[in-house]
């Protein structure tokens, strides 16, 4: 087990290099003049290129990118062509915040929308299942940032109870959380409900249910924890999709997070910033995907053996299914 | 003759052979939920294209899509503007129906290319396999940490603002779920009873390609696509919202609410509308994806 | 009759009816059986006969979502299983009855280890602590053969045969008064089928227990059952004790099943299968059930259903003919 993790970080090393020079190619591919956006029209030709020979922007594109790497290994990123301060000291600071929010939105997710999936597949087919399953198919269908709109105009414009956007207690997590996990509480639910249902008619379960246990035991003992890979298969996409969907809710509440920072460095040409934004990014997602590998192995006592055995192939196998 | 006795046949759906595509279409059309999706789709389509030649200002003879008028600055509905007017006075209703060609079409197309390039790369992979296989994984590999509509973004500010863009970057996005799922599919197919015993029958390859390998591969895309297209309707829009892909003055949803939500506070049914046809758009799309993959794959059925 | 204290289990006029794409399939029509305390019955049909409808009915384990109603009497002891509330059948599923299911391959709860599964009836039925209910796990696994090393081991890292004696240490843990052995061996390798069956048959003697083996092979039958029951298309054509069924077959499709099996000491050129396929479940003929396929069928068959004649002793049979 600790030599498959150990594996696997390892793995990940040429795979966020490999993301440094994407992104620092795509960067480069960028249309717009980050110096012209930096100083205004008005500027002069000579302005211009005296900000260019500063920024180190006029040397050759594999020296510049060597600067970056070398950074990037010691976790410094520069300095941001516009506010001049260290991206690195600025993503120490909003990294936590987006996390922060990812986490607790994947926390609700999965806190509503397993339960919600169970009852589903116990009541299939009856009331409360066709309830839920208009009520999810809304949910999924409803694009996050137009709920984040909505949100703010009943919470903070009509009833004024939560903050509209900024960063401080916990009442600015709020309306964030709730526009981010609306879509994967629903996903989650669906994926639940049909997972269930395909687990509650195997024969183990017709045995667990022949031994005398009760409904509940079943499910919850029986069922459930067969019905969870898939459903962490989901959840993991749906961690995916919010780490970057923050980069929509952050910047409907305006929320100072690692989202947001990129899409302003994105629009202002601040090409350190997206290059330490998308690296941050990159790095907590492929830890993420590292650890739902690693759950994977908690629940099914399958896959442990294979991480843990000399079968190298197979965990690959399994990964390329999921 | 032969017109009337196709006629007496009443086909049913265990005249079509499950999973095929014309056993797809029956689902759709004897699906209720689906059939009011694409209608839903195909209406809104329509009017999308027919309507900037009928709702049409009459002073000045410009489509009302376009047509500014300051007197109507943030008009509330009414029985002129049933939607309103935006921050410019534009009527909204004619606003959103032009702007539904967008929002419903990046979704297919982008879906396509994903799925096309996605199939292409995991057939390849999952063929020749060996380093081959092991060089596309990797390149998927990295691909896949970035979360999806962050590689759009960032591919999209390449790319620059457009339609086409759009469709390009939202396309790459994707193809790395097509393209692991068709190799995975390849690779258990290879390995089954039914290819082996095509074989041994002395089936010829093309054959067992065409008859088994394609077939078989293709209906979890198919329902990933199906499912996949309302996903990346509801991304296009996301991408507009925050300026990439198609920008202002344009009537895309998602960029007409980008510069809607400055007035929430005092003009909210700016906002109302063009989120509400996304939604509904997205259900349609979801509604008819949900019929395909009850189609296709009964056992999630209950 | 009902309720007969010789009897351990009497079902009356047992029918089942399931729904499946909008059709009723009729699955069991009409069943009437009994069984003596200690005594072996065996269920003989084809597939799709019915039998282990029969069977998931007596431990009122039917699926929910298929199941369209259940009706008739099943008395177990001096009750109605089918009018005993959910909390009491818990106790007696798994308690005073249990049952070994078809396929050992799907049976097991993948994600559990054999001995916590075992280990899970005891603890529930018998009033004991987690600890000597592991204790008594192992002991059963020494008893079905497997030795006590491996309790923390996952049901695929075991054999179909081992696994099919981890279900047995299952259904026997709480020393059932009736035990349920549905089709145990038709997923095993020949050679494992013997042992099988003599463990079954041992642990029977042992431990008093009394035995319903479903089963589509009637030399199964014969070393191990003392009563015969044979179904088809859901009703229970003719039964008796094993030497009235066995010496004197009567109703056209036992003397059939007789005719299908080859044997040894008499030298036949060709077996004498039974011609046609039994009738489809949704769409049950008219008259009896088997009249499409038997050789004595009249005209009257096809048109009214049969009824039971007494043939002396305990010798039951469904047909007009005899």
């Amino acid at each position: 087990m600790l030599r498959f993790i150990g594996r696997r970080l390892l793995q990940m090393i040429p795979i966020l290099l490999v993301v440094a020079v994407i992104i620092f190619t795509l960067m480069e591919l960028v249309p717009g003049d980050p110096v012209r956006i930096m100083l205004g029209d008005f500027a002069t030709e000579a302005q211009v290129e005296e900000e260019r020979e500063r920024l180190g922007l006029n040397r050759p594109f594999l020296e510049r990118f060597w600067e970056f790497i070398k950074g990037a290994v010691q976790l410094d990123f520069g300095v941001s062509y516009i506010t001049k301060t260290s991206v690195s000291d600025e993503l120490i600071e909003r990294f936590p915040r987006t996390l922060k929010l990812a986490l607790l939105s994947i926390c609700v997710s999965a806190l509503f929308g397993i339960p919600i999936g169970i009852l589903c597949a116990i009541k299939a087919n009856k009331l409360p299942d066709r309830i839920a399953l208009v009520l999810t198919l809304l949910c999924n269908s409803m694009p996050s940032f137009w709920l984040a709109l909505l949100l703010v105009l009943l919470f903070s414009v009509n009833l004024n109870w939560l903050p509209s956007g900024g960063i401080g207690g916990a009442q600015y997590y709020v309306l964030p959380v709730i526009s981010s996990s609306i879509g994967s509480i629903a996903g989650i639910a669906r994926q639940t409900r049909a997972s269930m249902l395909e687990v509650i008619r195997a024969d183990y379960i017709t045995t667990a249910k022949s031994k005398g246990l009760s409904q509940k035991a079943v499910i919850l003992k029986h069922a459930l924890g067969n019905a969870l890979i898939p459903i962490i298969t989901v959840i993991g996409g749906q961690f995916s999709f919010l780490m970057g969907g923050t980069t929509i809710v952050e910047s409907v509440y305006s929320f100072p997070g690692l989202g947001l920072y990129i899409i302003s460095g994105i629009n202002n040409r601040d090409y350190p910033i997206v290059r330490g934004g998308v690296l941050y990014i990159a790095f907590t997602f492929s830890f993420i995907m590292l650890l739902i590998d690693i759950i994977y192995a908690f629940v099914d006592p399958r896959i442990r053996s294979q991480y843990s055995g000399k079968k190298k192939k197979k965990s690959k196998e399994a990964e390329a299914a999921a | 003759m032969s017109k009337t006795e196709t006629k007496k046949v009443k086909k049913t759906a265990a005249s079509y052979k499950p999973g095929s595509l014309r056993y797809i279409w029956y689902k759709l059309r004897h699906t209720p939920t689906a059939v009011i999706g694409m209608c839903f789709v195909v209406t809104l389509f329509i009017l999308s294209f027919a309507s900037p030649y009928f709702l049409i200002d009459e002073r000045s003879g410009q489509p009302m899509w376009q047509y500014i008028d300051m007197r109507n600055m943030n008009a509330l509905p009414s029985a002129e503007h049933l939607f309103g007017c935006d921050e410019i006075g534009r009527d909204i209703l004619a606003r959103v129906l032009y702007g539904a060609r967008y929002t419903m079409s990046i979704g297919i197309f982008s879906t396509t290319v994903s799925l096309l390039f996605g199939m292409l790369l995991g057939s390849i992979a999952g063929y020749f396999g060996g380093h081959v296989d092991n060089f596309i994984m990797r390149c998927l590999d990295v691909f896949q940490a970035f979360p999806g509509i962050l590689l759009a973004i960032t591919i999209s500010a390449t790319l620059g603002p457009g339609f086409e863009k759009i469709i390009i970057s939202l396309g790459i996005s994707g193809i790395p779920g097509y393209a692991r799922m068709m190799r995975a599919n390849i690779l258990s197919i290879r390995g089954s009873e039914y290819a082996e015993a095509a074989l041994s029958i002395n089936c010829p390859t093309s054959r067992i390609i065409a008859k088994h390998i394609i077939p078989n591969a293709m209906s979890p895309l198919i329902v990933q696509t199906a499912m996949g297209i309302a996903a990346s309707g509801l991304m296009a829009s996301s991408l507009s919202f925050l300026g990439f892909g198609v920008q202002a003055p344009t009537p895309e949803w998602g960029s007409m609410l980008a510069s809607a939500r400055n007035f929430i506070r005092n003009y909210p049914h700016l906002c109302l509308f063009p989120g509400i046809f996304i939604m509904l758009t997205v259900i349609s799309y979801n509604l008819i994806g949900d019929t395909v993959r009850d189609a296709l794959d009964p056992k999630l059925k209950d | 009759m009902a309720g007969n204290s010789e009897n351990l289990l009497s079902i009356r006029d047992l029918k089942v009816e399931y729904s499946s794409g909008g059709k009723i399939i009729n699955a069991v029509n009409g069943v009437t059986l009994d069984l003596p305390k200690g005594g072996a019955l065996g269920l003989v049909g084809e597939t799709g006969a019915g039998k282990t409808t029969i069977a998931k009915a007596i431990l009122q384990i039917l699926p929910d979502h298929a199941t369209r109603s259940v009706t008739g009497e099943i008395f177990f002891e001096d009750r109605d299983l089918l009018k005993t509330p959910e909390e009491e059948l818990q106790k007696i599923r798994g308690g005073d009855i249990s049952m070994v299911f078809q396929d050992p391959m799907t049976a097991l709860n993948p994600i559990m280890t054999v001995g916590d599964q075992i280990a899970e009836g005891i603890h529930l039925h018998q009033n004991k602590t987690k600890t000597e209910a592991r204790q008594e796990a192992i002991r059963m696994l020494e008893t079905v053969g497997i030795s006590a090393d491996r309790v923390d081991e996952y049901p695929y890292q075991f054999s179909g045969g081992m696994k099919q004696r981890v279900v047995i240490a299952i259904a026997l843990a709480c020393a059932p008064q009736l035990l349920i052995a549905d089709e145990p061996t038709t997923a095993l390798d020949v050679t494992i089928q013997a042992q099988v069956l003599d463990l079954i048959r041992n642990l029977k003697e042992s431990q008093d227990t009394s035995l319903i083996l479903i089963t589509h092979d009637l030399g199964v039958v014969a070393e191990i059952c003392d009563h015969v029951a044979v179904i088809y298309a859901g009703e229970v054509v003719e039964r008796g004790t094993l030497e009235e069924i066995f010496d004197h077959p009567t109703h056209p499709y036992t003397v059939g099943l007789f005719g299908a099996i080859p044997e040894l000491h008499k030298k036949v050129d060709r077996l004498s299968p039974i011609a046609g396929l039994p009738p489809d479940p949704t769409d049950l003929p008219q008259g009896c059930y088997f009249a499409p396929r038997c050789p004595r069928a009249t005209k009257a068959c096809a048109e009214k259903h049969p009824s039971v004649k007494h043939l002396g002793g305990t010798h039951y049979a469904l047909c007009d003919q005899i």
